[in-house]
């Protein structure tokens, strides 16, 4: 059975929320792809040196690199991972590979995202576009061997369609704009795979920009990408996503992105990075006072964003009760004690 | 004389590609530039989307990838991934998408997910990504090609072309004429025939020979009877680019060299 979350409550820090939720063996999906990728809570899991991971990888690009580099993954499920490395130059999935560390498994977007969408749905499986029969993506199989593609007969029309097989990860990290305590999470700007990822997973953990009112989300349900029933902790993580964007409060981080690259094309550099910026912090917060103190503050107001305000949606109405303020109903236009007696002489009333 | 770059006439080129009001998938690099300048010149009514779900955007600068919403003042319609896989790509509604070639054959299947043996591989590319589905199910895909190889026989089939050429695509199973249809190269342009879907160079850019072509094809390339010399792009056409994406327009080993200093200078200034 899946568990439902109805605490009022759930803010904690991010090591709270990943020393109880996130275990060595799960498999865990990065719940925004590319855009507002999670890396506060990211860098908790490897600060907490989490091991033997399945990794959900919709599409990244340098977030994996990172969970590898602090030996976190064992198995890898993955669409797309961005390279501007050319052949010469050994990234740091390619090492990880080689050495048998991290095993993987291809897919196409959409087809790890079918699955997911499969998973969060309940269904055993899916259909998928059928090209997908034609390709390597289908016909090279490794840890998923047997689990990978199936195909199944269309009852209504005898045509042989490509399935996949749904997948309940047991915890997705997503970061997004804001959140109430309870976990209602509010995400906009490219939507990608975070629905379907955090739908599918057994426990949700949101970071969020900033954690607002009740009423807030109230008046906005439509920006509710997962309901407080299905998150399990809340974190108030200003600058969650650096260096990454999100809509509304910053801009990706060109020149830190740029030095992460530089400092990966070596192991040492790749180490030096997770020791300046992953275990050399304590938290979130001294992320950011480390970036100001290496690079300035100037740098990182250089990425705020400027304001282009949603136009809001009203969710007003009437807001008429069955009863106006005067105690006469609306529908029947009768008192309050019209209405008792009626209901006294002809509602058939069954003595109890 | 329009003085332009390599990737500039690609540019150019591709965005011709498009026609007004095509609803066209694309990814950063290359491929955006080729939407955005068609989308200022002559196909202002084009859609353009990518596959994070971000619809009709309108970028003033190149993406840096595929859910970059920074680029663009807004968009019509956001939805995700699944509704673009399902609703627009397997309906048939896409009419351009443009794709990069890691590695492809003669019958334009194409590779960009590991060079060498899958497990002992050479190189991994980004992944299959996208492409198989674009690919498969757009009325028309557009390949760029900067860097990419023709070969024999691609090591991993991310994306399904003609399969072994004719009707195999047809037999298979895809949606009726689609396929790839154009591949853009750093010399020239390249078609598929319509019987036997191999592909065959069908312009050059200026200054380029069909003997530098086929030296980078392992087998005897076909040329086009009436083989085009592609137009230079247009000062126009230059300076838009230039304005969108300057780094398009200097390439990546250019554009690596030039923002280097600035990274070293941000450390050394904040070091010392």
């Amino acid at each position: 059975m899946l568990r439902k979350w109805m605490e009022k409550d759930k803010r904690m820090s991010a090591r709270e929320a990943v020393e109880r939720f996130v275990g060595d063996g799960d498999s865990m999906v990065i719940a925004n792809c590319l855009y507002s990728t999670p890396y506060a809570l990211l860098h908790e899991v490897m600060r907490q040196r989490r091991r033997d991971l399945t990794v959900f990888q919709q599409g990244g690009i340098d977030e994996l690199d990172q969970l590898i580099l602090g030996k976190c993954v064992s198995k890898l499920i993955i669409a797309y991972n961005f390279r501007i490395a050319g052949e010469r130059i050994e990234t740091v999935l390619e090492r990880a590979l080689r050495r048998g560390e991290v095993e993987i498994e291809d897919y196409s977007n959409y087809t790890l995202l079918a699955m997911l969408q499969a998973g969060a749905m309940g269904y055993p499986f899916l259909p998928v576009m059928s090209g997908i029969r034609e390709s390597d993506v289908c016909r090279v199989e490794r840890f998923c061997a047997g689990q990978k593609f199936g195909e199944v007969e269309c009852p209504f029309t005898g045509e042989k369609v490509m399935v996949v097989g749904g997948r309940n990860p047991d915890v997705a990290v997503l970061h997004v704009q804001r959140a109430d305590m309870s976990g209602n999470a509010q995400l906009w700007g490219a939507l990608i795979n975070t629905k379907w990822a955090c739908l599918a997973s057994d426990r949700v953990i949101v970071s969020c920009e900033q954690i607002v009112e009740e009423d807030v989300v109230r008046s906005s349900p439509h920006l509710t990408i997962v309901p407080s029933f299905r998150v399990c902790a809340v974190v108030e993580e200003p600058w969650g996503a650096h260096p990454s964007e999100l809509l509304g409060f910053y801009d990706y981080d060109m020149v830190y992105r740029s030095l992460l690259f530089m400092q990966t094309m070596s192991e040492e550099g790749g180490q030096a990075f997770m020791d300046e910026w992953v275990y050399g912090v304590e938290n979130r917060q001294e992320y950011l006072q480390h970036y100001a103190d290496r690079f300035g503050l100037k740098y990182l107001n250089e990425l705020k964003a400027r304001s282009y305000l949603s136009v809001p949606a009203d969710y007003g109405a009437s807001w008429r009760r069955a009863w106006d303020d005067d105690d006469v109903s609306f529908n029947f236009q009768m008192t309050r004690d019209e209405f008792l007696q009626a209901l006294e002489e002809k509602g058939g009333f069954v003595d109890g | 004389m329009v003085r332009y770059t390599e990737a500039e006439i690609i540019v150019a080129n591709a965005a011709r590609e498009i026609e007004d009001g095509d609803i066209v998938v694309i990814g950063q690099g290359i491929p955006m530039a080729a939407g955005v300048l068609a989308k200022a010149t002559h196909a202002p009514n084009c859609v353009i989307l990518t596959e994070a779900g971000m619809v009709d955007i309108d970028p003033f600068r190149n993406l840096l990838h595929i859910a970059d919403p920074t680029c663009t003042r807004g968009y019509a319609y956001s939805c995700d991934m699944v509704d673009v896989f399902t609703t627009i790509v397997n309906r048939g509604l896409v009419d351009v998408t443009f794709l990069g070639v890691g590695q492809i054959d003669r019958y334009g299947n194409m590779n960009s997910t590991v060079f060498g043996d899958y497990d002992d591989f050479r190189m991994r590319m980004m992944g299959a990504g996208g492409a198989p589905e674009f690919f498969g199910y757009a009325r028309k895909a557009v390949l760029t090609m900067r860097g990419g190889k023709f070969v024999e026989k691609v090591d991993y089939v991310s994306s399904p072309g003609y399969l072994e050429g004719y009707d195999a695509r047809d037999k298979a199973g895809f949606p009726p004429g689609s396929g790839p249809k154009v591949v853009y190269g750093t010399k020239g342009v390249f078609h598929f025939e319509a019987e036997s879907k191999e592909i065959y160079l069908n312009g050059l850019f200026p200054g380029h020979s069909i003997e530098e072509v086929r030296a980078e094809v392992p087998w005897e390339l076909k040329v086009a009877d009436d083989l085009q010399e592609l137009p230079p792009p247009t000062q126009e056409e230059v300076d838009l680019i230039r304005e969108f994406a300057p780094e398009i327009s200097a390439g990546r080993k250019l554009q690596v060299e030039l923002s280097i200093p600035r990274i070293l200078n941000i450390l050394s200034e904040r070091q010392a």
